[in-house]
């Protein structure tokens, strides 16, 4: 698919494939066209060229049925705050099409299982972010979807919210429904994903799973650094280092991909010294996606 | 199904929202009864202006005669003062209470009836128009009066002349039948003009009870349906920044149906609204819309069409409930004063008029007054109601144009 928004090209000829009850996470930094891929897979976007298949349905032909096969998680909360809990879920279940006791049984079913069963009639204006945030995931849920689709669900919440989601996913995954996860939070992707496929700037850079996305930066180290003066001191000299491959600076941390963190290390403090620069902290890592991204772009992910 | 059930969400987002009884029920209510206020007067929705009226001596005959002359005037009506104070009567016209005031002195029946001239006191204030038509009117209606005493007066000269009377008492009866009969026909003319509007024929409308609220309680439908719609705009505006009208989409419904749950909710407030206050105007203001059920009907479904696209337009084009806000108010300054709902276009002069009518509120007040005030037929809300209609449309068809789901 394509999708262009006057002269800015979000996506450019993504192409990817996603089994029946896996987990896959689209990973990129923002901008680099995840939530334009989503909403394009939900039918509220209509590429500029090119096609889906969600279960079979086409996104342009068949949209009714394709939104009739999955159930999407926003980024944003989106309820009905001047509703209550079973008011927003007994709306929603009826926009999937559920009807009578049916409803009525899925409703219950649902706030169960979201926790919300007990304050089911308070009034979501008045509710925590954390249940705001389980409400808006339960939503989704209603019609037993066979894809869930997830658009970072857990930006701007509690470490314990994001816990709790992460955990639905994997329980959800483990019901047989099959996940599609965008994150920029490198952690998440490897812990959830059966597939990973990485993004930036409108395309795929990388696909495949985790262990054969990491393969991709081979034995090298990673070393995330800080120093005690401006990261512009060091950077060129480091670059010219032996053994170093990457270098890259933000918010005054240096992450460095090497050959051998035990070789290259004390190389580095040499070089420190030398320029009147101070080492103030050392973390070495093993090989992850953040080092994946930073081999193939030059650039955090965070960023 | 979905249009029905997204309709139905809105319609319990708008009664949780408090301030929707208020813009949708009690502020219509309060300000009709205010303007009829302003319009009427506190007689019971008598319109013609009060005069006082004085009599010194309630034996006298011709005093009865003379307050129903004066109750028979289409511009005046006699309010007896009690206390037979002149001067009291006099501070009431000055005060702006009366417009007028009549003293019926001791003696004039008996001055009458003999042929003299009796003294009639009249106090109005000339320099205004209310005092000058009070005098027009209480002279009519005294010399209505002299003339049937005349009349009776020479009638009984020639019945005495002829037969004689036994007594004087028989002589007095004679002369008081006499001009009882004489005053009763000035109350039913032999002759009657008749006004008839020049260019094409006019619809003849039953005649209607004067009351002050055909004008306020039409005028106030249709302003506070305006106004009352920033409620119903809100919930679309909420929904749009809450994203839920983005995740709608994502269910399996279609644009279409949302614009059209969101219209049918509207066009639901906006009827039930109308009549709310239209049985609220026939129970408790006496303005008879019961009189053309149909055609009340007719111009509210079509009003409430056109008000329905009006919001949908305003809910499209805001993007904060302070802009709902303000598009609503400015939509109900502009509709409702040009349309007529605060007076009435026929005493604006010809060019006003001409403009109040490029409103579609305008329509809906002829839709409306044709029945109440007017007393014409179905066929009179037929124009009315086809504009009305066309501007739903054409605000509908502006409405989708611009109506973003992001």
């Amino acid at each position: 698919m394509h999708k262009n928004f006057g002269d800015v090209y979000a996506v450019q000829g993504v192409n990817f494939d996603v089994q029946a009850g896996e987990i896959f996470s689209l990973l990129g930094p923002n901008g680099a066209g995840k939530s334009t891929i989503i909403s394009m897979l939900a039918c509220l976007l209509e590429p500029t060229q090119g096609d889906a298949l969600v279960m079979g349905h086409s996104i342009l032909r068949d949209p009714m049925a394709v939104k009739a096969a999955i159930g999407v998680i926003p980024q944003d909360i989106a309820l009905y705050e001047d509703l209550s809990a079973r008011e927003n879920l007994n709306f929603w279940g009826k926009m999937y099409g559920l009807r009578g006791a049916a409803l009525r049984q899925r409703v219950d079913e649902v706030l169960g299982v979201i926790g919300l069963a007990e304050r089911q009639k308070g009034r979501v204006g008045k509710f925590s972010g954390g249940m705001k945030r389980r409400l808006n995931v339960g939503i989704a849920l209603l019609h037993k979807p066979h894809v869930i689709i997830m658009d970072e669900p857990t930006v701007g919440i509690d470490p314990q919210s994001r816990r709790n989601i992460l955990d639905n996913v994997k329980e959800l995954n483990q019901q047989g429904m099959t996940v599609l996860y965008t994150t920029h939070y490198m952690e998440e992707a490897q812990e959830l994903s059966d597939n990973i496929a990485i993004m930036d700037q409108g395309k795929i850079i990388a696909h495949g799973t985790h262990d054969e996305l990491v393969k991709i930066v081979g034995e090298l180290d990673r070393i995330d650094l800080t120093i005690n003066a401006e990261a512009g001191r060091v950077l060129e000299r480091w670059q010219a280092t032996e053994g170093v491959h990457q270098v890259s600076a933000e918010n005054g941390q240096l992450t460095l991909l090497v050959d051998d963190s035990n070789v290259v290390l004390p190389r580095l403090f040499e070089s420190a010294s030398r320029g009147g620069v101070r080492i103030t902290s050392v973390e070495i890592q093993e090989p992850n996606l953040e080092a994946v991204f930073l081999h193939l772009t030059g650039r955090a992910l965070r960023d | 199904m979905r249009v029905i059930d997204l309709a139905l969400k809105d319609l319990l987002q708008i009664v949780r929202d408090r301030r929707s009884a208020f813009f949708l029920g009690v502020m219509p209510i309060l300000f009709t009864f205010f303007f009829g206020l302003v319009f009427g007067s506190s007689a019971e929705g008598d319109p013609r202006l009060p005069v006082g009226f004085v009599i010194h001596d309630e034996s006298d005959a011709l005093s009865a005669s003379s307050q129903t002359l004066l109750e028979a005037s289409d511009a005046i009506r006699p309010v007896l003062l009690e206390g037979n104070d002149a001067d009291s009567a006099a501070e009431s016209v000055r005060d702006g209470d009366l417009a007028g005031a009549v003293i019926v002195p001791v003696g004039f029946g008996e001055q009458a009836l003999a042929g003299e001239k009796p003294r009639l006191t009249v106090i109005v204030d000339q320099n205004t128009p209310a005092g000058q038509t009070a005098s027009s009117a209480v002279q009519a209606a005294m010399t209505r009066l002299l003339g049937a005493v005349e009349t009776a007066r020479l009638s009984a000269e020639a019945f005495e002349a002829r037969e004689g009377f036994e007594s004087e008492a028989a002589r007095r009866a004679y002369l008081d039948e006499a001009l009882a009969l004489a005053s009763e026909a000035w109350l039913q003319p032999p002759l009657t003009v008749a006004v008839e509007q020049s260019g094409a024929a006019a619809e003849e409308g039953e005649e209607i009870s004067p009351n002050v609220y055909t004008q306020s309680s039409p005028g106030m439908i249709v302003q506070f349906v305006v106004f009352g719609l920033n409620t119903s705009a809100m919930v679309l505006v909420l929904e749009r920044r809450s994203r839920t009208l983005q995740r709608l989409l994502t269910t399996p419904i279609t644009r279409t149906q949302v614009i059209a749950g969101h219209v049918l909710a509207m066009f639901l407030v906006v009827f039930l609204q109308q009549a709310l206050l239209v049985a609220f105007g026939q129970l408790a203001f006496g303005v008879d819309y019961m009189r053309e059920p149909l055609a009340i009907l007719l111009v509210m479904v079509t009003l409430a069409l056109w008000v329905a696209s009006l919001g949908l337009l305003i809910g499209a084009m805001s993007k904060s409930e302070d802009q709902v806000i303000m598009w609503a108010l400015m939509a109900m300054f502009v509709f409702s004063a040009l349309g007529g709902a605060w007076f009435p276009l026929d005493v604006t002069g010809k060019t006003f008029a001409a403009i109040g009518h490029l409103m579609p509120t305008a329509w809906a007040m002829d839709g409306f007054q044709n029945i109440v005030l007017r007393g014409l037929g179905l066929s009179s809300v037929l124009l009315p109601a086809g504009i009305l209609l066309a501007y739903a449309v054409a605000f509908f068809a502006l409405a989708v144009w611009r109506f973003k789901f992001e």
